[in-house]
C-alpha cells in the first residue's frame, strides 16, 4: 500500500468511523457495506485533494467512484488536475 | 428599463430571445465551461424535441428526465415542451446520497408520473433504473447529447395553448414522498411576470445558480425566469457547491452576476466554510440581491454572512427575502430590492402563551427576533387562519393560506392530497406565520410545533440557542416534542451533534449550559438533550436536517422514549 491511500484510510478510520477495532483495506466497501454514512463523503473527497494535491470536480464524481480507497485514487486519477 | 413579457408560452418567450445573446454558462472546472446562446440553446432543444417525436412522445405525455445538471437536461426539458409533452425532472444521483433511499424515492415518484418516456443518461446505473415504475408501453432511453448540426430538424406542426400544462416540478419532501405539481404555461408566465415587477428585473441582469433544477428554486427562478426574461445564467453543480461553496463568489466576481437565491443554511454556510484568505479575492460589488427563500429566514445567519463579506464589496442591504413554494410555482412575497427585509423583536411569552405577536422596542429579556418576507408580489393574497379556519387579525399567529393567479389546481394523480390542502379555493400551505404592517413573517412548519402546558413552543428557537453553543456542530440540532402520559402534554427533547467526538466527555457540562441558556431565553424546560457524535443527525438531500427521521432514529436508539409516544398517540 502508499503512503497517500494509508494517509486516507487513516482518515477514515479514526476521523470518520471512529470505532475501535475496524481495519480497512484499499478495497473495502464502505459505503455500500454500510461502514460509513454517504455524506461522510464530501470530507473524504476533500481528503483525498489534499493528500493527492490534486483538485477534483465534485459534480463529475459518480456514486460508485468513491466506494473504495482504491477507487477514490481512481477517480483522482481521472477526473483530478493538479492544484495551482 | 425593467422588462416585461407578455408571450402566450414559455416556448414563445424562448424563441422571442435574442438568438446571440448569452444564455447558459455551466462551469465545470476551471477549464472546463460550457457556453450557448439562446440561439444554441434553442436549436439543441429542437433537436431534443425531433428526437423524443421518434419515440412517440406526444401531447400531454409525461417524460423523466433523470440527468446531471447541465444544458442537456435544460434542453430535453425545453424540447418535451415543444412537442406539447410534460417534463418533469427527477434528481440525479451523486455519490453522496444514500443508494437505497434514492432507489426507494424513485420507485414511488415514477410510480404516480406514469411517463410514456424516461431519459437517463449512459453513466445510470442498471441496478437504478431497475427501480423505475415503467407505465405500460413506456421506453427507457439512455440519451447523450446530440453534436450542434446546422440543419433545423423537423418538428410537426404543434400549437400549444396557454392553458395545457407545461410541466411537473415537485414539491418540498423526502424524496419519495414528493408530490407532483402539475403547472400550465399560463401560470408559470403569470408567476414570472410578477415576480419580474418585484426584482425590477432589467437586461443587464445575470443569475448565478447552483440550486437543483428538481426545486423550484432552481428551475423557475433559475431557469425559467432567465428563458422567459432571457437572462443569462451561470450554473455550477450543486455537489461542487457542497464541496466548495466559495467557488460561488469566486463566479458571481468574475461574470458579474446581479441575482442569486439560496436557502437560509447557505448563507452561514458560506459564512463559515470559505477561508478567510480566498475572501479577500472576491468583488461582489455586481450584485442587485441574494434572495433569502425556501426554509424560515434567521436574522443570525444573514448578519453572518453580511459582517464575513465585508471586504469582498458587498452592498449594503443586498439579502432579500421571500416566501415561495411549488404550489405557487414560486413567489407569494418578495421584500423590496431597494432595501434590507424589515425585522421585529416580539415579546416571548406573548407568542409562545397566546400565539400573539407583540412587538417589543428592543432586544429585550426572552424576546424573539423575526425577519419579514415581504409583501404579497401582484396577483398573491394570503390570510392567517386559526386551527378553526376562522380569518385571526394581524400580529396573531396561524396557519398561512394563499389564494393567486398562480395557484397549482392539485397534486399531480393524487386527488387525495389535493383535497386536503384546498379549502374554498384557497391552499392551506402547513407553515405558521403572521401578518405585521401588511407583510408575512414566516415561522415554520405547523406539523414541527411543540405544545407544552399550552404553550406553543416553535422547534427553530430552540435549535438555534442550541447551535449557538461553539460545541454544537451548526445546523445539527432537531428539537421536538414527545407526549408525556405522567403530565399529560408534550415534553421537549433536543438532540444535536458535537463538533468532535472527543467533547463528549464534556457532555454534562454541555447539557447544562444548554439547559441554561434554553431556559434563560425562551422560559422552557427541555425534558432531555441528547448529544451525539458527529454525523448522527439525518440529513435530508437538501442538506437540512430530516427532521421525523432523526426523531425516529432517537427512539430507535431510546425505546423508553417509544413507551411514551405510542401512549400519546391514544390522547391525540
Amino acid at each position: 500500500m502508499n503512503g497517500q491511500a494509508q494517509e486516507v484510510i487513516n482518515y477514515i478510520v479514526k476521523d470518520v468511523i471512529r470505532r475501535p477495532g475496524v481495519e480497512i483495506r484499499e478495497d473495502t466497501p464502505l459505503v455500500s457495506s454500510g461502514l460509513i454514512d454517504s455524506l461522510a463523503l464530501v470530507n473524504i473527497l476533500l481528503k483525498v485533494e489534499d493528500v493527492t494535491q490534486m483538485r477534483i470536480p465534485a459534480g463529475k464524481v459518480r456514486p460508485k467512484d468513491m466506494d473504495t480507497v482504491n477507487l477514490m485514487f481512481a477517480t483522482a486519477q481521472r477526473l483530478g488536475k493538479p492544484r495551482k | 428599463m425593467p422588462k416585461v413579457s407578455n408571450h402566450r408560452t414559455l416556448i414563445d418567450a424562448l424563441l422571442a430571445a435574442p438568438p446571440e445573446k448569452p444564455f447558459i454558462s455551466v462551469w465545470k472546472d476551471e477549464d472546463d465551461i460550457e457556453q450557448v446562446t439562446f440561439g444554441e440553446f434553442t436549436h439543441w432543444a429542437k433537436l431534443q424535441a425531433a428526437e423524443f417525436y421518434l419515440h412517440g412522445l406526444g401531447t400531454g405525455d409525461r417524460v423523466i428526465l433523470i440527468l446531471p445538471q447541465g444544458i442537456f437536461l435544460m434542453s430535453a426539458f425545453v424540447g418535451a415542451m415543444m412537442l406539447g409533452a410534460v417534463p418533469a425532472i427527477l434528481a440525479y444521483p451523486n455519490f453522496k446520497v444514500d443508494p437505497d433511499k434514492y432507489a426507494a424515492g424513485l420507485a414511488g415518484v415514477t410510480r404516480n408520473l406514469q411517463a410514456r418516456l424516461v431519459v437517463v443518461d449512459e453513466e445510470f446505473s442498471s441496478g437504478l433504473s431497475n427501480h423505475i415504475n415503467m407505465a405500460e408501453g413506456a421506453r427507457l432511453v439512455r440519451g447523450v447529447m446530440s453534436s450542434l448540426c446546422s440543419v433545423e430538424p423537423t418538428l410537426p406542426e404543434m400549437s400549444l395553448e396557454p392553458q395545457s400544462v407545461a410541466f411537473i416540478q415537485h414539491s418540498a419532501g423526502t424524496t419519495g414522498l414528493q408530490k407532483g405539481v402539475a403547472l400550465s404555461h399560463v401560470a408559470v408566465l403569470t408567476q414570472l411576470r410578477h415576480l419580474a415587477a418585484a426584482l425590477r428585473i432589467t437586461n443587464e441582469d445575470r443569475i448565478y445558480n447552483w440550486l437543483p433544477l428538481y426545486h423550484d428554486m432552481g428551475l423557475i427562478a433559475c431557469f425559467m425566469f432567465p428563458l422567459v426574461y432571457h437572462l443569462p445564467i451561470v450554473m455550477q453543480s450543486p455537489m461542487e457547491w457542497v464541496v466548495r461553496p466559495g467557488m460561488m463568489l469566486q463566479l458571481i466576481s468574475e461574470f458579474r452576476c446581479t441575482l442569486a437565491w439560496l436557502p437560509n443554511f447557505a448563507f452561514q454556510l458560506l459564512a463559515r466554510r470559505v477561508r478567510a484568505e480566498d475572501r479577500l479575492d472576491y468583488d461582489l460589488s455586481s450584485l442587485r440581491a441574494l434572495v433569502n427563500c425556501s426554509e424560515p429566514v434567521r436574522a443570525q445567519s444573514i448578519d453572518e454572512f453580511v459582517f464575513t463579506y465585508k471586504d469582498s464589496k458587498l452592498p449594503r442591504h443586498i439579502v432579500k427575502t421571500s416566501y415561495a413554494m411549488a404550489e405557487n410555482v414560486f413567489a407569494i412575497t418578495q421584500s423590496p430590492v431597494d432595501g434590507a427585509p424589515r425585522r421585529i423583536w416580539v415579546s416571548g411569552p406573548a407568542l409562545w402563551n397566546d400565539h400573539r405577536v407583540v412587538p417589543v422596542a428592543d432586544p429585550v429579556d426572552k424576546s424573539i427576533c423575526f425577519v419579514s418576507s415581504g409583501r404579497c408580489i401582484e396577483g398573491n393574497r394570503v390570510r392567517i387562519v386559526g386551527t378553526d379556519g376562522v380569518d385571526l387579525p394581524e400580529d396573531s399567529v396561524g396557519e398561512i393560506m394563499i389564494l393567486s393567479d398562480s395557484l397549482f389546481s392539485g397534486y399531480f394523480n393524487r386527488p387525495d392530497l389535493t383535497a386536503q390542502v384546498f379549502k374554498d379555493g384557497w391552499y392551506w400551505s402547513g407553515d405558521l406565520g403572521f401578518i405585521h404592517d401588511e407583510e408575512l413573517y414566516v415561522i415554520g412548519r405547523k406539523k414541527d410545533l411543540i405544545i407544552v402546558a399550552g404553550k406553543n413552543i416553535y422547534p427553530q428557537d430552540i435549535e438555534e440557542i442550541v447551535c449557538n453553543h461553539p460545541a454544537i456542530h451548526d445546523g445539527r440540532a432537531v428539537v421536538f416534542g414527545v407526549y408525556n402520559p405522567d403530565l399529560g402534554t408534550e415534553d421537549i427533547l433536543v438532540v444535536a451533534e458535537v463538533e468532535k467526538e472527543e467533547l463528549l466527555k464534556d457532555s454534562i457540562e454541555i447539557e447544562r449550559i444548554l439547559r441554561n441558556a434554553i431556559a434563560a431565553e425562551l422560559d422552557i424546560t427541555a425534558r432531555e438533550i441528547y448529544l451525539k457524535p458527529p454525523r448522527w443527525v439525518v440529513k435530508s438531500t437538501a442538506g437540512k436536517p430530516a427532521r421525523s427521521t432523526t426523531r425516529e432514529k432517537l427512539l430507535a436508539e431510546h425505546p423508553e422514549l417509544r413507551r411514551d409516544v405510542t401512549q400519546g398517540a391514544q390522547f391525540q
